[in-house]
């Protein structure tokens, strides 16, 4: 569903990206993990269109993010945020996202009822909680019904009922047949969370698989990622 | 995605930002109540013979002179289509900017800037559309005189006004998408536009300034009565001069806009 091959990426003199190559394959979520600034955000905006790779490439369906036709039917993300502007209600946001995608309307109050904000529809972006731009992000993700899902640390600013809500939604929207790659520098949340892992840093992936071969030999999760990281520090 | 659904998206986006009512009120508003300010000021002259403290009596001048009124709203509606992308939100709100959620909707660079660019013009020439020929009226409603001049040479006159006001637009909208943010270029080009123009300062010294946007287009809507225009190109060249700068930054602003990261 989700495929990156090969993606470089330098900003300067500063590698952010070297030879990156995973997918994020559909009934399955895949955890995205490493400590900030591994190249998490980075790669998941080349795979969304927002930044141009240096080489490589990622594809939604075997297509580049930029030649789908109306992506949000596709491919649903959350990047930093509620991304909407502050003066807009949290209902105007998701009604031009509607339009521009070719959504019908009735969408706005389907998914502002799903992502529990029904009662906030008319309150304006700028007076929202973290967690709540969190929550109208993922509204605006899943407008158009789309078959993957890619979120930028979804569970920033999330309470904990929060927290357990997404997690049950992003498990329905997998076991439906979604593919979920979602990034994260918290451990216990994608052991939670996740099907699949892939561990990056420092630009590189450094281990990808199922959870449990990616922890197998190690007591927990937290004990896998950092034999990881030490052992990639010291090559 | 279509280009059409694509305007229509980035019109209902733009008319409903705030700040895009306040550009328009300004526009619209400002321009009718400097219009009356004029007039009634002419109309107080004309009562007490003391024409000496007015410029002119011509109700259309009245109406005219307060085009500028629009010009700034032609700059925060132009500089906000674009600006508002990329203004953050609180850093307690994850401080996301709404361009990549707009990237991600319409991914396809060149066709979402011309719909941007389409959704402003749209507004404003909208805009001008009832306002100036209700300055006209009111300006003459209040005057009570008529100055003479026909149906066809107001409406040139509105229309070129009009002109005036989207391609003043598209030139602040298109520094915007350079800048990549709203607030400065909206200080500079508002002052510009209000307060001191560089290009009358510079015309001054020499006479290329009126190629200058904001110069070059002046005689699209003011005539003769206006002292600073008096040597500035025909309303035709100054036209075509000040649509070759729009186009032009445009045609940069887009480039730039297409290859860079978001």
């Amino acid at each position: 569903m989700l495929t990156i091959t090969g993606l470089s990426k330098r900003h300067g003199p500063r590698t952010v990206l070297s030879d990156v190559s995973f997918e994020a394959l559909p009934g399955r979520v895949t955890g995205f993990l490493g400590p900030n600034g591994a190249g998490k955000s980075s790669t998941l905006r080349i795979l969304l269109g927002l930044d141009r790779a240096g080489s490589g490439t990622a594809l939604v369906d075997g297509r580049p993010y930029r030649a789908l036709r109306d992506p949000l039917r596709t491919v649903g993300s959350v990047l930093d945020g509620s991304g909407a502007h502050r003066s807009r209600t949290a209902r105007n946001h998701l009604t031009w996202v509607a339009r521009a995608s070719g959504i019908p309307r009735r969408r706005v109050d389907e998914v502002l009822e799903q992502v529990g904000l029904a009662g906030a529809g008319r309150a304006r972006v700028g007076t929202f909680s973290l967690g709540m731009g969190q929550r109208l992000g993922l509204a605006a993700a899943l407008l158009g019904e789309p078959r993957a899902l890619v979120l930028d640390e979804p569970v920033n600013g999330l309470d904990p009922e929060g927290i357990r809500w997404i997690r049950r939604l992003l498990r329905d929207f997998a076991d439906a047949g979604g593919a979920v790659l979602l990034s994260s520098h918290l451990m216990s949340e994608v052991a939670e969370i996740a099907d699949d892992l892939v561990v990056i840093a420092g630009g590189r992936i450094l281990q990808q698989g199922p959870l449990d071969a990616v922890t197998a030999g190690h007591a927990n999760l937290e004990d896998a990622f950092f034999a990881l990281i030490d052992a990639a520090a010291t090559r | 995605m279509s280009l059409g659904r694509a305007i229509a998206a980035e019109l209902h986006k733009t008319a409903t930002l705030p700040a895009a009512r306040v550009a328009v009120a300004i526009a619209a508003l400002g321009s009718l109540g400097i219009t009356v300010l004029n007039a009634t000021g002419i109309r107080a002259a004309l009562d007490s013979g003391q024409l000496d403290d007015v410029g002119y009596t011509s109700p259309v001048e009245a109406a005219f002179s307060a085009a500028p009124l629009g010009t700034v709203g032609a700059v925060i509606l132009g500089v906000i289509a674009i600006g508002s992308e990329y203004s953050a939100n609180s850093s307690d709100a994850g401080g996301g900017r709404q361009i990549s959620s707009t990237l991600t909707v319409l991914p396809r660079r060149l066709r979402l800037l011309v719909a941007k660019a389409a959704a402003v013009v749209l507004l404003l020439t909208g805009t001008a559309a009832v306002t100036l020929p209700t300055c006209l009226a009111a300006s003459h409603l209040i005057i009570g005189i008529s100055s003479g001049e026909g149906w066809a040479e107001l409406a040139i006159r509105c229309a070129g006004a009009a002109l005036y006001w989207t391609l003043t637009a598209l030139i602040a909208f298109a520094i915007a998408v350079l800048a990549r943010d709203g607030t400065i270029p909206l200080i500079v080009l508002i002052a510009n536009s209000s307060l001191v123009s560089v290009s009358i300062l510079l015309s001054n010294l020499t006479p290329l300034a009126y190629y200058l946007p904001d110069l070059a287009g002046m005689r699209l809507f003011a005539r003769d009565t206006w002292a600073m225009t008096a040597d500035a190109l025909d309303p035709l060249t100054g036209g075509l001069v000040m649509a070759a700068w729009a186009f032009g930054l445009l045609a940069v602003a887009a480039a730039a806009f297409e290859r860079r990261d978001a």
